[in-house]
């Protein structure tokens, strides 16, 4: 999988303030990457750098080995964190107005703004003022102006906030499709289970510099091994502690989750469970996403 | 005539909104026609072209625009049905009045422009009666005595007070002529005595027409600037406002997005006034109103020319004021201090059309960009400047505005993207911005 999209050292200081700071990653095509960070971690001021809607102290951003200018950004979809549509224009116009911006021909813009508008479920809305549709609704929309022209890369400030699960579902499976139609597809979000569901790949940032990244089923996997034993009659894992090397991360309705040490035998872990009483359950578990993001962010 | 004129306006007016409602009941799903479809190409021509089509699409700019045309249509229909009608003025007869004297009343009439119709009164008791009623506007007492129900001075210019002034001397004088008994023939010379031709060694000029033409078109101007540049500076803010800005400025530059809106709320606001312009031209023709009769061509002409520089100039200024506001209220406050040169530049030029000969402050301020939009095309009028001091001017303007474009997207670039509160100028030129 080729990489399309580097981010190579960018820095930007507002006055005292660092915001970005050497970052530097890459987003290959055909995937979903996930784009995480606490609040004010510098997440939209990366995404506005891409842009160009920011100035940068240093660095630069690449596509395809080619420092980007505005040439470039006609083929990159934007949807930013604050909302942006003309309140007053009708729904159809106003896509294929963006189309345009970003280099379609007329017939072209109103082909795809058509079809956009449809595979969103939002088609009968076209003649619409914008500010007489509901939140969700202008959410598509918003989402349509990020693709009506077909980018080959696809960068979406927070595009889940707000949606119920019938519009993040929608959502949700047009950023797959992207991505597997060879779009290079990176979104931030602090909703970190859809996350966990939508991406292959995520890349965790914490004071504008770069904490971690990989793939999801690699940093689920990476670390020491996660057990969940549940002993009838006992509600407190007390028999674990005596076992060396194990940790009781927490105990839940009698079910303990144990942090194994590098050493510790699984198979001696289940034997003193199994002394303690009769084991219901013994299941060795991945991280969650939430899990890697707290660990990544002490 | 009249009537029917003001009717196949209303007419019009009536047919072109049903036309334009049964077009858009007609066909919901008809094909839209592409945005920046025709002479526009490149992003420029992209976003003016957006702007075109959603003002003249808005129904404020459609009422507006309405609107104007009928105040234009009634401002210049109302005075020509008036002036239609001349009044006659009624004059009050107490006794006798010979033949010869009532000849010199009604020519005294003819002298002042009206005509007089004679109402003989039983006594004086009654004419005064008749005066304070107003059924009468003077009266005379047995040829000897005019009376008036309130006192007339010499600078009085009311057409009563013209005739009385008229009547008190012809009368006067012919009396004088019977008492001196002279022959028919002899009174007959007196009577048509003409006063004597003056010759002027500088040819004389319309005056009156051309001090209208200056002052509609200063009129013009102001309501113009004005306006339009305030659509620009709202145009601006709401784009912040709404965050729709950084949608576009992901695909366009700064001063591409600027310049077409400038370009396209230009365009709305040339077509707005020609339409205007033209409207009142042959409105006017049609009724036969003197409004604009005798236009100075060459001043119609500068005016146009000064609307337009004068709209380039300011409308960077406002743009880039749009750009550090994002709320209503702080477009008051931006607004004001810019429009000052405007009223400023309009209260000299009124002045100085009153006055009628430029002071020498009022010919600088005509070579100044801000100004210049008010004071050249009244130097115009009065015949007070050169062609090349007018082509002097237009180029100082044009410099001057490349200036303040380029100040301008400055400004916008660096304000159009900070949200929150509203941007300072020494924000915007510190190292921190952006």
């Amino acid at each position: 999988m080729s990489t399309l999209l580097e981010l190579d050292g960018l820095t930007r200081r507002f006055g005292d303030l660092t915001a970005l700071d050497d970052l530097s990653f890459s987003v290959p095509a055909g995937e979903v990457v996930g784009f995480l960070g606490p609040n004010g971690a510098g997440k939209t001021t990366t995404m506005r750098a891409v842009f160009g809607l920011t100035d940068l102290d240093s660095g630069t951003v690449r596509w395809k080995g080619e420092r980007v200018g505005q040439a470039e950004r006609r083929r990159f979809g934007y949807m930013p964190e604050e909302r942006g549509l003309y309140p007053a224009m009708r729904v159809g116009d106003q896509l294929e107005y963006l189309g345009r911006l970003h280099g379609m021909s007329g017939p072209d813009a109103q082909v795809a703004t058509t079809s956009w508008l449809e595979r969103l479920g939002i088609a009968d809305r076209a003649d619409s003022k914008v500010d007489a549709l509901s939140h969700g609704n202008q959410q598509r929309v918003q989402l349509a102006a990020a693709l009506v022209h077909s980018p080959e890369v696809l960068i979406l400030d927070e595009p889940l906030a707000g949606l119920d699960p019938t519009g993040i579902d929608a959502i949700g499976a047009v950023l797959v499709e992207q991505a597997r139609s060879g779009c290079c597809v990176i979104f931030s979000s602090h909703q970190l289970d859809q996350v966990e569901d939508l991406c292959e790949s995520v890349t965790i940032i914490d004071h504008g510099r770069l904490v971690v990244a990989g793939r999801v089923d690699d940093l689920a996997s990476s670390g020491a091994r996660r057990l969940v034993v549940r002993v009838e009659g006992d509600r407190n894992g007390s028999w674990a502690r005596a076992v060396a090397g194990v940790t009781v991360s927490e105990v839940d309705g009698g079910a303990a989750r144990l942090v194994l040490g590098e050493s510790v035998d699984s198979e001696a872990v289940l034997r003193a469970a199994m002394r303690a009483g009769r084991v219901t359950e013994f299941v060795f578990e991945r991280r969650r996403l939430s899990e890697v993001f707290r660990e990544a962010l002490q | 005539m009249k009537g029917a004129i003001i009717l196949a306006i209303v007419a019009v007016f009536v047919a072109v909104r049903l036309w334009f409602r049964w077009r858009r009941r007609a066909s919901p799903t008809r094909p839209r026609s592409p945005i920046g479809s025709g002479p526009f190409t490149g992003d420029v021509a992209l976003v003016a072209a957006r702007e075109v089509r959603e003002r003249i699409r808005g129904r404020i700019f459609r009422v507006g625009t309405l609107l104007i045309l009928l105040v234009v249509a009634a401002a210049i229909v109302i005075p020509t049905i008036n002036s239609g009608k001349v009044q006659a003025e009624r004059v009050g007869v107490v006794g006798a009045l010979s033949t010869p004297l009532r000849a010199t009343v009604v020519a005294s009439g003819e002298s002042v422009g009206t005509t007089v119709q004679l109402v003989s009164e039983t006594d004086v008791s009654a004419a005064r009666k008749d005066l304070r009623s107003g059924r009468v506007d003077l009266a005379i007492v047995d040829g000897r005595e005019i009376v008036v129900n309130k006192p007339v001075g010499l600078a009085d210019t009311s057409t009563t007070a013209e005739l009385v002034l008229a009547l008190s001397k012809d009368l006067g004088v012919a009396e004088a002529v019977e008492a001196a008994h002279l022959s028919p023939t002899q009174s007959a010379r007196l009577s048509g005595a003409k006063a004597l031709p003056v010759a002027s060694l500088q040819p004389g000029a319309a005056k009156g027409a051309t001090h209208t033409t200056s002052l509609v078109g200063l009129i013009l101007v102001f309501v113009m600037l004005t306006q339009y540049n305030t659509w620009v500076l709202i145009g601006v803010m709401e784009e912040k406002s709404s965050r729709v800005v950084e949608v576009i400025l992901a695909a366009v530059r700064p001063v591409q997005l600027l310049a077409g809106k400038v370009l396209g709320i230009g365009l709305v606001a040339f077509a707005q006034a020609a339409l205007i312009v033209v409207f009142a031209i042959v409105l006017a023709k049609a009724v036969g109103s003197d409004l604009l009769h005798g236009t100075a061509p060459l001043v119609l002409v500068s005016t146009l020319v000064w609307l337009v520089l004068g709209y380039a100039f300011y409308s960077w200024v406002y743009a880039a004021a749009g750009s550090m506001a994002e709320r209503q209220d702080q477009v008051q406050s931006l607004a004001f201090p810019l429009s000052l040169p405007i009223i400023f530049g309009y209260i000299m030029a009124l002045t100085t059309v009153g006055a009628g000969s430029p002071s020498t402050f009022f010919q600088v301020l005509a070579y100044l960009p801000p100004t210049a939009p008010f004071a050249m095309p009244v130097l115009v009028g009065l015949g007070a400047v050169a062609w090349w001091q007018f082509a002097a001017s237009v180029v100082v303007s044009i410099v001057c505005t490349v200036g303040v474009a380029r100040l301008a997207a400055g400004i916008y670039q660096r304000a159009i993207l900070r949200t929150g509160r509203r941007v300072q100028l020494r924000e915007l030129f510190s190292r921190t911005a952006g």
